[in-house]
């Protein structure tokens, strides 16, 4: 089955699989040389794999100025095709949530012409569900999953698969990562499917649960991400918060001061830049945040 | 009384002022000699030179005299709108309404030049989490802070979606302070897909009717806004009647530029150009006065080409300039080194083109918003870019590379490329900080580099 490439957590997979394609999200590795000074390490590791993927088409959003711009330079790097999805920074007019809408309808345009197939809703609904039994699943076991150490939200912008460790690196220093709220993690899945109205509007359903209710820095007024924080730190016993940003993005950085004075628990800004030798100053300054909680 | 062109310090206008004023000038009601402003803390005026014409020291008393403006205003009653993120749309419909008047907080970009850092914008900025990493528009966030630098909007909306990042980050600080904002979303614009209906807009792009109907809906949201705001509507005659003011403003801005940037020798400064040119996107909370203004000035340009005077030498290298520059004086720096201006894009060309006026007035309005080519493809802004520096005659190109700002790294590659592959004219790429004195050396040295290989090409 031929696949299709993408990153963002507004792209809904479900979408491509019920298209007959076949959804790749990928988590880019560290990128090597080639991007001028002022790229963000997330978005030049992102144009760097996908502008050597085997899919048959990439998927890009306006999630942020950076990845706009980046659909350009893979498209100029690359014969795969790329489509660039609009996202909308606003998300309370129905303007806004058509224009989502429209652009699901637009990217399965984009998708037949790949060879896929329009849907028809029966196929959508049951791909749905397929997708949202498998997220249940993954929701169910981060819950039960028991914390050997003090608990703790992992937050920010989008992991690496090379940054992946960081969760090793709050084990070794005493901390169990309860929620993994960056832009990837539990915090950016959709909503579970309200199966009343999937079973009557399918396509206005998934478009909803992804749309209306992923909480992500882009989001203009940004509340969503405030209120979920707020809510999941309560919920999960987390007594402090990790915030990862990437030097250079903008769009995490902006909410990082505000978390710090808003969150009812201690907030550790971590800022990545593309430097291996920054682990262990890495490690150092999350050990003396879980020393000073404990 | 000496008429010839002539750039000069702030100390020589002193002297000229008096000359002037003895000489019968008659000035607006915000006119006075320019050394006052730096009572004001705008010290950086201090290390500019000026054009040494009357319709010059009206433009800089204008714009230094803003925030007195927009004080008045506020005691007279009007409304006040501040309009982020917006090049030259919210204005347009604000002032097209009755004791409404609109301005730009982003304008505060340039408070932490003008005032030498004196105003600790940067420091309230960087206290609250945006430091260096942001670009200068980050200073607008410390303006709101201490509220010095303009009054309170009763109105502040801001565009977000395809616009910069670094804009949609601080705005949304500026929310969370307690300001109400309303925000409406810019799409990024794309080239109409099989089966939707293409729409030319002004400037020359290209994008699907759907979309300049989604931004046309978002317009009416800050209309209705304004609405609420004044308890007037905004109807089609009071915003065709806007939009036709507003185009005389473009229309006088696209002869000075015309003349300003092709005339030999060069008639007007890039100091003054620039400022000109800023005035097309928010009037300076006057529209009818930044008219006169620029008339002035286009006045001037006028006298100085028939006669044959300018400001320069005459073949000087022709620079086309991208990107508007933190540090003024760079602008004054380019002409020393012996280049001069021939032809600008500072982000915002649609804001100079003519709104149509054949079409539904909010339509006009939607499609010029989408016009921005900040908001699609950076190829698309580099072929723009292209067009004018062929048209304008250009010899090579500046890139000014914004420090911090979200899309210069990977705009400034597409749009350096684009120039040396389309027209192999050579492209120079700086950045420069809000305060660039430290690393004057080293600009001068580049900008004398290219001023050099143009000077070569020609011989
Ligand atoms: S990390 Fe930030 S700048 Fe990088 S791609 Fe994600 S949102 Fe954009
Ligand atoms: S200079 Fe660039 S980054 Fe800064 S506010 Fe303007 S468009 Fe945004």
């Amino acid at each position: 089955m031929k696949s299709v490439l993408y990153t963002c957590p507004f792209v809904p997979a479900e979408w491509i699989a019920a298209c007959g394609l076949d959804p790749m999200r990928m988590t880019p590795e560290r990128a090597g040389e080639g991007m001028p000074a002022g790229v963000c390490p997330f978005a030049a590791a992102f144009i760097h794999a996908a502008s050597t993927t085997n899919a048959c088409a990439i998927i890009v959003t306006t999630v942020c100025d950076q990845m706009s711009r980046s659909a350009e330079i893979i498209e100029a790097r690359c014969e795969t095709p790329v489509f660039l999805m609009n996202v909308p920074a606003t998300w309370r007019t129905e303007e806004a949530a058509k224009l989502y809408r429209d652009e699901l309808a637009r990217l399965g345009r984009f998708l037949e012409d790949l060879g896929g197939a329009k849907p028809t809703p029966e196929q959508l609904i049951e791909t749905m569900l397929h997708y949202d039994s498998l997220r249940a699943k993954r929701r169910a076991d981060d819950e039960t999953a028991r914390p050997k150490g003090l608990p703790l939200i992992l937050a920010g912008g989008p992991l690496r698969s090379t940054d992946i460790e960081i969760f090793d690196l709050i084990e070794q220093a005493g901390g169990t990562v309860v929620l993994d709220a960056t832009a990837g993690g539990e915090m950016t899945l959709p909503a579970p499917f309200d199966r009343a109205r999937l079973a009557s509007d399918p396509a206005g359903e998934l478009a909803d649960a992804y749309f209306a209710r992923i909480p992500h820095a882009m989001r203009r007024p940004d509340n969503q991400l405030h209120e979920y924080l707020n809510r999941e730190l309560t919920a999960r016993g987390a007594r402090g918060v990790i915030y990862r940003r990437y030097q250079w993005c903008d769009t995490w950085h902006g909410e990082a001061g505000r978390l710090k004075d808003s969150l009812p628990a201690p907030v550790l800004d971590l800022v990545a830049g593309d430097d291996e030798s920054d682990r262990a100053h890495v490690l150092t300054r999350i050990q003396a945040f879980v020393e000073m909680l404990k | 009384m000496n008429d010839t062109p002539a750039q000069i310090t702030l100390d020589q206008w002193d002297e000229r002022y008096d000359q002037l004023r003895s000489a019968g000038l008659v000035e607006p009601s915000y006119g006075g000699p320019l050394r006052r402003h730096l009572a004001d803390g705008d010290t950086r005026l201090a290390h500019l030179r000026y054009d040494n014409s009357p319709a010059a020291l009206r433009l800089w008393n204008f714009l230094l005299t803003e925030e007195d403006r927009l004080r008045d205003a506020r005691a007279a009653g009007a409304k006040i709108v501040g309009a982020m993120k917006d090049l030259g749309t919210v204005a347009v419909m604000a002032c097209s309404m009755d004791n409404v008047v609109a301005f730009y907080p982003d304008g505060a970009w340039w408070i932490p030049c003008m005032m030498e850092l004196g105003a600790g914008l940067l420091n309230i900025a960087d206290s609250l989490g945006f430091d260096e990493s942001f670009c200068p528009v980050r200073a607008m966030l410390g303006a709101f802070v201490t509220g010095e630098h303009f009054p309170r909007p009763d109105l502040l909306t801001c565009s977000v979606g395809a616009t910069c990042d670094d804009f949609s980050a601080i705005a949304q600080r500026i929310e969370a302070m307690g300001e109400k904002i309303v925000w409406w979303e810019a799409p990024h614009r794309r080239r109409p897909d099989r089966g939707e209906t293409p729409v030319e807009l002004p400037g020359g792009f290209v994008a699907p009717q759907c979309q300049v109907d989604f931004v046309r809906g978002e317009l009416q949201r800050v209309a209705d806004a304004l609405a609420d705001l004044t308890g007037a509507k905004l109807d089609s005659h009071m915003l065709a009647a806007g939009i036709e003011a507003a185009n005389r403003v473009r229309a006088v801005l696209r002869e000075l530029r015309q003349l300003a940037y092709t005339a030999e020798p060069c008639p007007m400064g890039a100091l003054e150009m620039l400022i000109a040119e800023m005035l097309a996107i928010h009037f300076c909370s006057d529209r009818t006065e930044s008219i006169a203004v620029l008339d002035g000035l286009l006045d001037e340009v006028k006298r100085r080409v028939d006669a044959g005077l300018g400001v320069a030498r005459p073949g000087a290298a022709r620079i086309f300039w991208i990107n508007p520059v933190a540090d003024l004086r760079v602008m004054n720096l380019l002409e020393e080194c012996g280049g001069r201006i021939c032809g600008t894009e500072y982000l915002f060309p649609h804001a100079i083109d003519k709104i149509p006026t054949d079409i539904e007035p909010m339509e006009a309005l939607a499609r010029m918003a989408l016009a921005d080519p900040m908001i699609g493809p950076s190829a698309g802004r580099a072929a723009r870019i292209c067009d004018d520096i062929s048209k304008f005659g250009a010899q090579a190109a500046v890139i000014s590379r914004i420090s911090g700002a979200s899309h210069c790294a990977m705009e400034g590659t597409v749009i350096a490329d684009r120039i040396r592959k389309n027209l192999g004219v050579p492209v120079l790429e700086i950045e420069t900080p809000p305060l660039s004195d430290s690393m004057r050396p080293t600009l001068k040295t580049r900008l004398e580099a290219l001023v050099e290989i143009v000077k070569r090409q020609k011989g």
